[in-house]
């Protein structure tokens, strides 16, 4: 035991001279939630897209009315008029605007005699989330034209569909927050942990753990131990200073506490001990800045911090049914949106405890005790 | 009385895929011994303690080192052993006193023991007053006795040291071989060193190996090892038109024992080297030679290395210098 304690101490203490690495641990993952939560903004503004008028009739008029109630209203485009259609489309193709709506001549004509009237909508389609926004709701602006009015008895034979929220209400910001926790909890875990025991290797200064009478068991438990308790006080602060800045209440006070230190403890142990496996033969530090950016988007990804799981094709389902980052998220979405208590993410717990155990296990078979 | 075995080595030999660096090797420490490994780099030295410090797996062959098998009861073996690796292994962001701290507590030495143990070491190594300093903080030389002090924490009944002086300055050498004399004359303790400096394995070494390409080629104490060599000091002479025939009148002298040329360049093994250079430089002139320079020395290991190996260390590692630069390829290779 006291040997298990010297090499945590050792750690510690070396993490402890260099305060650097401490605060940028804490600083990084919150400037991920202020990055991550403007880059992944749901929504679109002001992309600029031509109109090419060659009508001028009525209906036309009607099409470009509509256009202009979307601009004003949800503010998706920006409506630029141009008379020439080769400039239209050339500004399309140079990156000057998202579209360009074609209106041909004989389109209100079309729409008087019913007859299949047409407008050619051009859209840069290497951008694929602008111009499907731009054709839904251009969609959305020519889909009553022709038909002359809208009789108030029709909309009231329509069905009301009345949404009732079961929780408080999650915003953009507060959604990533469990994402930004485990962001913080797999740095700490790449910077501490088996990451000591590659840099030692690399320094030459491995030979002074494996000359000693330690065994295998003490240092790949005692590099895990030092790793989850400053990993652990690195994501408790970050999930701290992200739920002030995106005001999540602590609705359940103590229990809930309890639940979230355990989930992120678990996560931690998870996320160590896979690394310990990954990484326990590496001996350049390169090798993990390399393995870091892939691990990264391997774990977090699929996780569904980010985007739901249920959209994820089958086969990263099935990924995701043994990425541990997937259940750290689905817990500690329970607990901080819906008041989960512990019985509730009992099957998250479980398979992080079973992963836990799995990982080190290895870690230790694996581990090399001589040069 | 025959003195126990500290180290007993069997034909051990380790194989880097098809390089063998130590080649069937077998030798024994007796206890209290200053045991000293001499070689130049690349020898197998590195290797050789590494397997007896059971950080490497011999690839055949078996040690017994203070008590046990080194492959078989690694960890009963780790507890009796102290080991200085040639790189310096302390903890750089840690203080001098923590370093040994937590060594010691490796070895589960209780708290105090453990203190009085590393305040009297620190004292023995001249470390005392910068004991709460980071390592970081520390010259070449105080590094190197920190390593050493460390490893001295949990009693070692064998400390090996793998070339303590390496990149040391003269003054710290000297500091450095001061204490490991003391350590002798204090404790009971065996010591296994290598060193490719031949003056280190002479000035401290009572039992010498020299080791060439993994195989062992002598063993003795210092002084045996250079009586097996004739003669008991060595004149070298460059002679500028050096000729078979001045060579001839060179031998043939009653006080010359046996002679090497290399060049223009003539190794002579003599008694009284002192006494007889001028009755040899007379000889040379009468036969005709032209003497540039002449130097005298007296018999050392790197005679003995000479004498065995047929070459400088110095050529040695001239030699594997210049095969990894590219300057000197090897002639099958077309040069």
């Amino acid at each position: 035991m006291g040997r298990l304690l010297a090499v945590i101490e050792r750690d510690l203490r070396k993490f402890q001279r260099n305060p650097v690495v401490a605060a940028m641990s804490v600083l990084m993952p919150i400037l991920y939630l202020v990055i991550l939560g403007n880059s992944f903004q749901g929504k679109l503004k002001d992309l600029p897209i031509a109109v090419v008028d060659h009508d001028s009739g009525p209906y036309s008029r009607r099409v470009i009315e509509n256009l202009r109630a979307i601009e004003s209203g949800q503010k998706i485009f920006s409506i630029i008029y141009i008379k020439d259609q080769k400039l239209a489309l050339d500004g399309v193709r140079d990156g000057l605007y998202k579209a360009a709506i074609i209106i041909p001549h004989d389109f209100s004509k079309r729409v008087a005699i019913k007859k299949v009237p047409e407008i050619g909508l051009f859209v840069d389609n290497t951008d694929g989330i602008s111009s499907e926004a731009i054709r839904n709701s251009v969609q959305g602006a020519i889909r009553f034209i022709g038909q002359g009015y809208v009789s108030i008895r029709e909309k009231q034979d329509e069905i009301y569909l009345r949404g009732i929220d079961l929780y408080a209400k999650v915003d953009y910001y507060q959604s990533l927050v469990p994402g930004v926790v485990i962001m913080a909890i797999f740095l700490g875990t790449l910077t501490t942990g088996v990451f000591n025991l590659v840099m030692d290797r690399f320094l030459g200064i491995d030979e002074s753990y494996l000359l000693t009478p330690l065994s295998k068991s003490h240092i790949v438990a005692g590099l895990i131990i030092s790793g989850l308790s400053i990993t652990t006080i690195i994501a408790a602060l970050v999930l701290a200073v992200s739920m002030l800045i995106t005001g999540i209440p602590l609705s359940k006070g103590f229990e809930q506490c309890a639940a979230i230190f355990l989930v992120v403890a678990l996560t931690t142990l998870s996320l160590l001990s896979l690394m310990f496996v990954i990484l326990g033969r590496v001996n350049h530090p390169r090798i993990v800045g390399i393995l870091s950016g892939f691990l990264n988007v391997m774990l977090f990804f699929p996780s569904g911090a980010v985007y739901p799981i249920a959209s994820f094709p089958d086969w990263l389902k099935a990924f995701a049914k043994v990425n541990p980052e997937a259940y750290a998220v689905d817990a500690l979405k329970a607990i901080l949106f819906k008041g989960a208590n512990i019985q509730t993410i009992l099957g998250d717990i479980a398979f992080l405890l079973i992963f836990t155990s799995l990982m080190t296990t290895t870690a230790i078979i694996t581990f090399k005790r001589t040069l | 009385m025959q003195k126990a075995n500290a180290i007993e080595v069997n034909n051990i030999t380790k194989k880097f895929g098809h390089v063998t660096a130590v080649d069937s090797v077998s030798f024994n420490v007796s206890e209290g011994e200053f045991f000293g490994f001499l070689g130049p780099n690349g020898a197998g030295k590195t290797t050789l303690i590494r397997m007896l410090t059971t950080l490497l797996k011999p690839t055949s062959g078996s040690a017994i080192v203070a008590c046990c098998d080194v492959v078989k009861k690694a960890d009963a073996v780790r507890r009796e052993i102290g080991v200085v690796p040639q790189a310096m292994t302390s903890d750089l962001d840690l203080t001098g006193y923590e370093n040994m701290d937590i060594y010691g507590r490796f070895y589960g030495i209780p708290a105090k023991e453990r203190e009085e143990r590393i305040i009297y070491l620190l004292e023995m190594v001249g470390l005392t007053n910068r004991a709460n300093d980071l390592v970081a903080t520390y010259s070449g030389g105080m590094r190197r006795r920190l390593e050493i002090a460390r490893v001295l924490v949990h009693r070692p009944r064998i400390l090996f040291l793998d070339e303590p002086t390496i990149g040391l300055d003269p003054q710290s050498r000297h500091v450095v071989w001061d204490f490991l004399r003391k350590l002798m004359e204090g404790d009971s303790i065996t010591i296994f060193l290598t060193t490719h400096y031949m003056e280190e394995a002479e000035a401290l070494c009572n039992m010498v190996a020299i080791i060439d390409l993994g195989k062992i080629i002598a063993i003795g104490s210092p002084d045996e090892l250079k009586s097996q060599i004739l003669g008991n000091d060595i004149i070298t002479l460059t002679i500028v038109n050096l000729s078979k025939s001045i060579i001839n009148t060179i031998e043939k002298l009653p006080f010359v024992h046996k002679i090497k040329t290399d060049d223009n360049s003539i190794r002579i093994y003599v008694d009284s080297g002192a006494h007889n250079l001028p009755a040899l430089i007379d000889a040379v002139r009468t036969a005709g030679g032209n003497v540039a320079s002449a130097t005298i020395h007296e018999q050392s290991l790197e005679d003995v290395f000479i004498h065995y190996t047929g070459k400088t260390i110095r050529e040695e590692e001239a030699k594997k210098v210049s095969f990894l630069t590219g300057a000197g390829v090897p002639s099958k290779w077309g040069r």
